[in-house]
């Protein structure tokens, strides 16, 4: 146990170095910040609510340096489109903010915005489920076929609508090979920002399927590109947590160590497989997020007196870091056993990439 | 003679480790010579009185804990400060008991010269969590600045163990290829 004199409680170190270590595997893996994760983590840990927010937000952003410098070295980020939705995204957020205190001032209760997060949550589910599942079935049929299948397949129509927009200024993203209006980019960056802001989170899972969806950019680059606007909504997060008196840095620091390794496995792993495979992770972590939110959603409904469904909600977000683990290290094993020629169940070989 | 690869990636690596343990041992020697803790309890946020919470943790209606008031530096032991807003906050000080809780009488009530604690904890519920209300952080402003460090300490240490992890990777010869992410693959 280590006394953590600013939070003013003692906690484990070997579990903050866990959480980090899980959260930066599925954070470096899917290109999110993990939040949603992480905070609740550190509510069971003991530290109070306020701060276990600011310890969050602040490792995140020293994470997402980690994650970034790794994805860099794989090519993973799109620099141009990074760096272009970076004001947006800093706009949406302001925005979000002060949208969540301008509804709370009407009486919009926190029932309602937690409703909202669960059905945009469903959604974006749904959706990129149904998407992976005919990418892969197309990765299977084309295989088959003896055709040679790219490291990306997406069947979505939507980002050749958003590309066809010619709006000036129009910039070139080389590494994702995008010619977009650099205001389409800037209105996803905005919109994104706003339901983050909205809701309270680093908006890495909403960002990710924006850029895959919208702006039309592999899975891979969409995840490293995302890292590095965690790292500046990260930075700004943690800016004003530190001065809201959130923050311990100690605290984060053992998360930040923990985080490191976790990151450099969640980031390298990410070549071993193929953009649905991450966007299959990606859905199932919304998908167990949206669960533990909507166990909570319940347990206000019913007048906060089952304390039991609160249990399980703290519970449920706990599994979900480990079977996302679990989920990422299986992949890259099968991964491994199937460039061996090993056996490896039937719905492996289109997720993941044998050799380039 | 050219440099191998796994050489530059072993300076990479020792370089940069020196360096993250250097800013490492630097948070760590701020965190306990209190410079930190400074800047966390630096300006009072609202009216009251300064305390150090720590003092009085196990007062309890029974048994309560009397707090003398008075314009002392440093708060030692069972001592309470009167501050106004904006005020810098005396050393060792973690929180304020505010007017308005004083006057609620509650939790703490103003007996003469003393303040008399008898609830210094309760529990509280947030976003479906419990948590322990104390009246450590209550009231107290943080140095603006010390956002500022957290940042670029935070930035500066996630760089260090970043390159440091890659100059290790490097150095065990595991040289990582940019994806082709445009090029069929099996």
């Amino acid at each position: 146990m280590f006394d953590f004199m600013i939070a003013g409680i003692e906690a484990p170190i070997l579990l903050l170095v866990l959480t980090g270590m899980t959260v930066g595997m599925v954070g470096g893996f899917i290109g999110v910040g993990g939040g949603y994760m992480v905070t609740p983590a550190l509510i069971v840990f003991g530290f109070p609510g306020y701060m276990a927010a600011g310890i969050d937000v602040t490792h995140i952003a020293g994470k997402s340096v980690v994650a970034t410098i790794r994805h860099r070295q794989l090519g993973n980020i799109d620099w141009v489109l990074g760096l272009a939705m970076v004001g947006g995204t800093m706009m949406g957020v302001e925005m979000g903010v002060r949208l969540l205190n301008y509804t709370k001032d009407l009486g919009l209760s926190g029932v309602a915005l937690l409703a909202a997060s669960v059905a945009i949550m469903i959604g974006l589910f749904l959706y990129t489920q149904i998407e992976t599942h005919r990418a892969t079935k197309r990765i299977t049929e084309l295989a088959k076929e003896g055709k040679t299948v790219g490291r990306e397949l997406k069947v979505s129509r939507i980002p050749i609508f958003f590309q066809s927009i010619a709006l000036k200024p129009i910039i070139r993203c080389h590494t994702a090979r995008l010619v977009v209006s650099m205001w389409v980019v800037v209105i996803v960056g905005i919109a994104t920002g706003i339901l983050a802001g909205f809701f309270g989170v680093g908006g890495g899972f909403i960002r990710v399927p924006a850029l895959v969806y919208v702006v039309g950019t592999s899975t891979h680059i969409a995840v490293g590109t995302d890292l590095l606007e965690i790292v500046v909504s990260g930075g700004y997060g943690a800016l004003r947590q530190y001065m809201s008196g959130n923050v311990d840095m100690i605290a984060v620091f053992f998360m930040i160590i923990g985080a490191m390794f976790g990151a450099q496995f969640g980031s390298i792993a990410t070549s071993f497989v193929r953009g649905p495979a991450i966007r299959f992770i990606l859905s199932y972590s919304l998908v167990l997020a949206t669960v533990g939110a909507f166990l909570r959603l319940v347990y206000f409904l019913t007048g906060q007196q089952h304390t039991f469904i609160n249990f399980f909600a703290v519970v449920f977000t706990l599994g979900e870091m480990i079977f996302l683990c679990l989920f990422i290290l299986s992949l890259v094993w099968f991964s491994v056993r199937h460039r061996h020629g090993k056996w490896v169940p039937g719905w492996i070989p289109a997720l993941v990439v044998v050799k380039e | 003679m050219a440099v191998s690869f796994k050489t530059k990636g072993a300076i990479k690596f020792v370089v940069w480790a020196a360096i993250a343990v250097a800013l490492s041992v630097y948070l760590w020697v701020e965190y306990y010579n209190g410079t930190l803790v400074s800047w966390y309890y630096y300006k009072a946020k609202t009216a009251g009185w300064a305390v150090n919470s720590e003092t009085f943790k196990d007062a309890t209606k029974e048994k309560p804990a009397v707090l003398q008031i008075g314009t002392f530096p440093k708060i030692e032991g069972l001592q309470a400060v009167p501050v106004q807003k904006g005020d810098r906050l005396p050393v060792n000080t973690n929180g304020i008991i505010d007017d308005k809780t004083v006057k609620d009488g509650k939790r703490v009530s103003l007996e003469g010269n003393t303040l008399k604690v008898t609830v210094p904890s309760q529990i509280k519920e947030s976003k479906g969590f419990k948590f322990r209300d104390t009246f450590k952080h209550k009231g107290v402003e943080t140095n603006p600045w010390g956002g500022l460090w957290c940042v670029c300490y935070i930035l500066a240490l996630g760089f260090a163990l970043g390159i440091m992890a890659e100059g290790f990777t490097d150095m065990c010869g595991l040289k990582l290829e940019k994806i082709k992410h445009y090029e069929g693959v099996h």
